[in-house]
């Protein structure tokens, strides 16, 4: 099951173009990450399929539906900026977002309580601080209890607890067979809560599948996989000797802590250990670690971009 | 259209700027009809060659005109009030956020319209209680003749918060369109009464009457309708004065109005927001 379709949208700006030639389908029960440097076209990409950009070339459908405002009622978005009215208090914010949502006020109680806001309720939003501006946004995107949520920087001016909070609750949010997509600059934060991911930059969608595809894909060879190794001895320098002359490491670096390097993820912690066990080294310190968002992301960002 | 203008009166109803300018505007349309009841009554009847422009124009059946001219004076205040709740959308995002949230680009612009209506509705209303007071305090008896004034005040005020909307919609900035709004008033007033005199000029000139082409212009069209009631001194100026021709500037008010609504509405509806 698809939730949202993508169909070879473009954006132009003049002569730039904000995305060229994007497509891609967001399944169901997904936590769908967007991930891109700032300015990729991200915010465009969910602003077209909102309706508030209009795509150059293009189409998109929700749940095999063209876009319609009825489609929009039951998605729960927070685009780019918590938009409220400055004048109003959070409560009546969320009394118009629930009325055009076409959804009772019996929820509004709720979802202020779920962001911790509901002892704020009736202070004017523009007394409120970034973080809770964030919070009240996404407290608005939960009314009416939506199936699909679209959160753009949904950690956006949240302190390290908020941010804490806002993951947890997309976690809970997924595990209860709701869909979120969700945009962001912010690598750990993808990592951390998403299950899919597509890697836009400038523009063009670089990569996209499951998060376990793309770390596993360097876009030639499937399973290409390495592991980044870091190991530590009393003697680095004997160890960095011994290390350096297998034929299947690469990158290895020496700094106070030890030394790391990438293998082949065919290769072991156990085989390493073994071999410097037999060469007369003791390892004080064995750390596998699994290749990171990031070091994928910048692989494909900073490879085959800006052509 | 019922459940978006209840939506629309949430966001009304709690701007401090909507009560402060409510107030002002009732108070305004007494006080300004007030002041022009008084003064008439009070010093021109008083001045010697005063009995020319002397004829009490809140009397009946003057009273609809007279309000319904003197309170044009401050029927910026509710174009202004719609100009500032629009341009407020757009600081605050929230014309996409209602979007976002499921409206249609079509509802939002057409509750703004139906906001304007509502507000020149309301307006109107102020002026006929208004005219009915002085005309009844004036000891006249009650008569409907030049109720008709009543109908060019709305499409004056209407007209006016037409013009608020579409500025609102080219601009987006709320500073900048009131200056704008200020602005483009001023000026267009400015060349409305130049266009007049050249008319008078071409008049006297070669006999042409193309009558007050000022009144031809957007604002000037729906203003043109409501003059002061006629009175000696207006009669008297009479030949020199080009015509008014209602019907030209009566339809060309109209044409105005679908003008800025269209206008408006094709660029809200597809450009990007």
């Amino acid at each position: 099951m698809t939730v949202l379709q993508i169909d070879h949208l473009s954006k132009n700006y003049g002569a730039i173009k904000a995305l060229n030639n994007v497509s891609f389908a967001v399944p169901k029960g997904t936590v769908f990450g967007i991930l891109g440097p700032n300015g990729s076209g991200k915010t465009t990409l969910l602003g077209i399929v909102m309706d508030i950009l209009k795509a150059t070339e293009g189409t998109f459908s929700w749940d095999g539906q063209t876009a319609s405002n009825e489609v929009r009622k039951k998605i729960g978005t927070l685009l780019e900026t918590p938009n409220f009215y400055h004048y109003m208090s959070a409560e009546d914010n969320l009394k118009i977002a629930a009325s055009i949502k076409g959804r009772g006020m019996e929820d509004i109680d709720h979802v202020l309580r779920l962001v911790n806001l509901d002892q704020r309720k009736n202070s004017k939003f523009s007394t409120f601080s970034l973080g809770m501006k964030q919070r009240l946004a996404i407290a608005s995107t939960l009314l009416g209890d939506p199936d699909v949520l679209v959160f753009d920087e949904p950690t956006n001016g949240l302190d390290p607890a908020g941010i804490a909070e806002i993951r947890e609750l997309i976690k809970e949010l997924n595990k209860k067979g709701k869909t979120i997509i969700m945009a962001s600059h912010i690598l750990d934060e993808v990592e951390k809560v998403c299950t899919h991911v597509a890697i836009i930059q400038k523009g063009v969608l670089k990569t996209v599948g499951s998060v376990k595809e793309v770390m596993n894909t360097d876009g030639t060879s499937v399973n290409a996989g390495t592991t980044l190794i870091e190991i530590a001895a009393n003697d680095n320098e004997a160890l960095q000797n011994l290390i350096g002359s297998l034929h299947y490491i690469s990158d290895l670096t020496m700094d106070e802590n030890g030394l790391s390097f990438t293998c082949p993820d065919t290769i072991q912690s156990t085989d390493i250990n073994q071999y410097c066990f037999e060469k007369g080294i003791v390892l004080s310190r064995l750390n596998v670690k699994r290749k990171s968002l990031e070091t994928r992301f910048l692989e494909i960002t900073g490879t085959k971009s800006e052509k | 259209m019922k459940e978006l203008l209840a939506i629309e009166w949430l966001k009304v109803k709690k701007y401090t700027a909507f009560k402060v300018l409510a107030i002002c505007f009732i108070i305004g349309v007494i006080a300004t009809n007030y002041i022009v009841y008084s003064f008439n009554k009070n010093v021109v009847s008083n001045v010697p060659a005063g009995g020319l422009i002397s004829f009490s124009p809140y009397s009946f059946d003057s009273t609809w005109q007279t309000t319904s001219y003197v309170t044009g004076f401050i029927l910026l205040l509710p174009s202004l009030l719609l100009l500032m709740l629009f341009t407020n959308e757009y600081s605050y995002k929230t014309h996409r956020q209602n979007i976002i949230d499921g409206w249609s680009r079509q509802q939002f612009i057409d509750v703004k319209f139906m906001m304007g209506f509502i507000f020149a509705l309301i307006a109107t209303v102020m002026v006929a209680l208004t005219a009915l007071l002085f005309g009844l305090g004036s000891g006249t008896s009650f008569s409907i003749k030049g109720i008709e004034y009543l109908g060019y005040f709305f499409m004056k005020a209407f007209s006016y918060n037409l013009i608020a909307i579409l500025i609102s919609v080219l601009i987006k900035r709320t500073g900048f369109a009131t200056g704008v709004f200020f602005i483009y008033l001023g000026a267009e007033n400015i060349i409305s009464q130049m266009l007049d005199v050249l008319s008078m000029k071409i008049k006297s000139e070669s006999g042409t009457d193309i009558g007050s082409i000022g009144d031809y212009l957007p604002m000037n069209a729906a203003d043109g309708l409501l003059g002061f009631p006629n009175n000696s001194l207006k009669t008297m100026s009479k030949s020199i004065m080009p015509t008014d021709y209602t019907w030209i500037v009566f339809a060309l008010a109209i044409a105005y109005m679908f003008l800025f609504y269209f206008w408006a509405k094709r660029k809200f509806v597809q450009s990007d927001l």
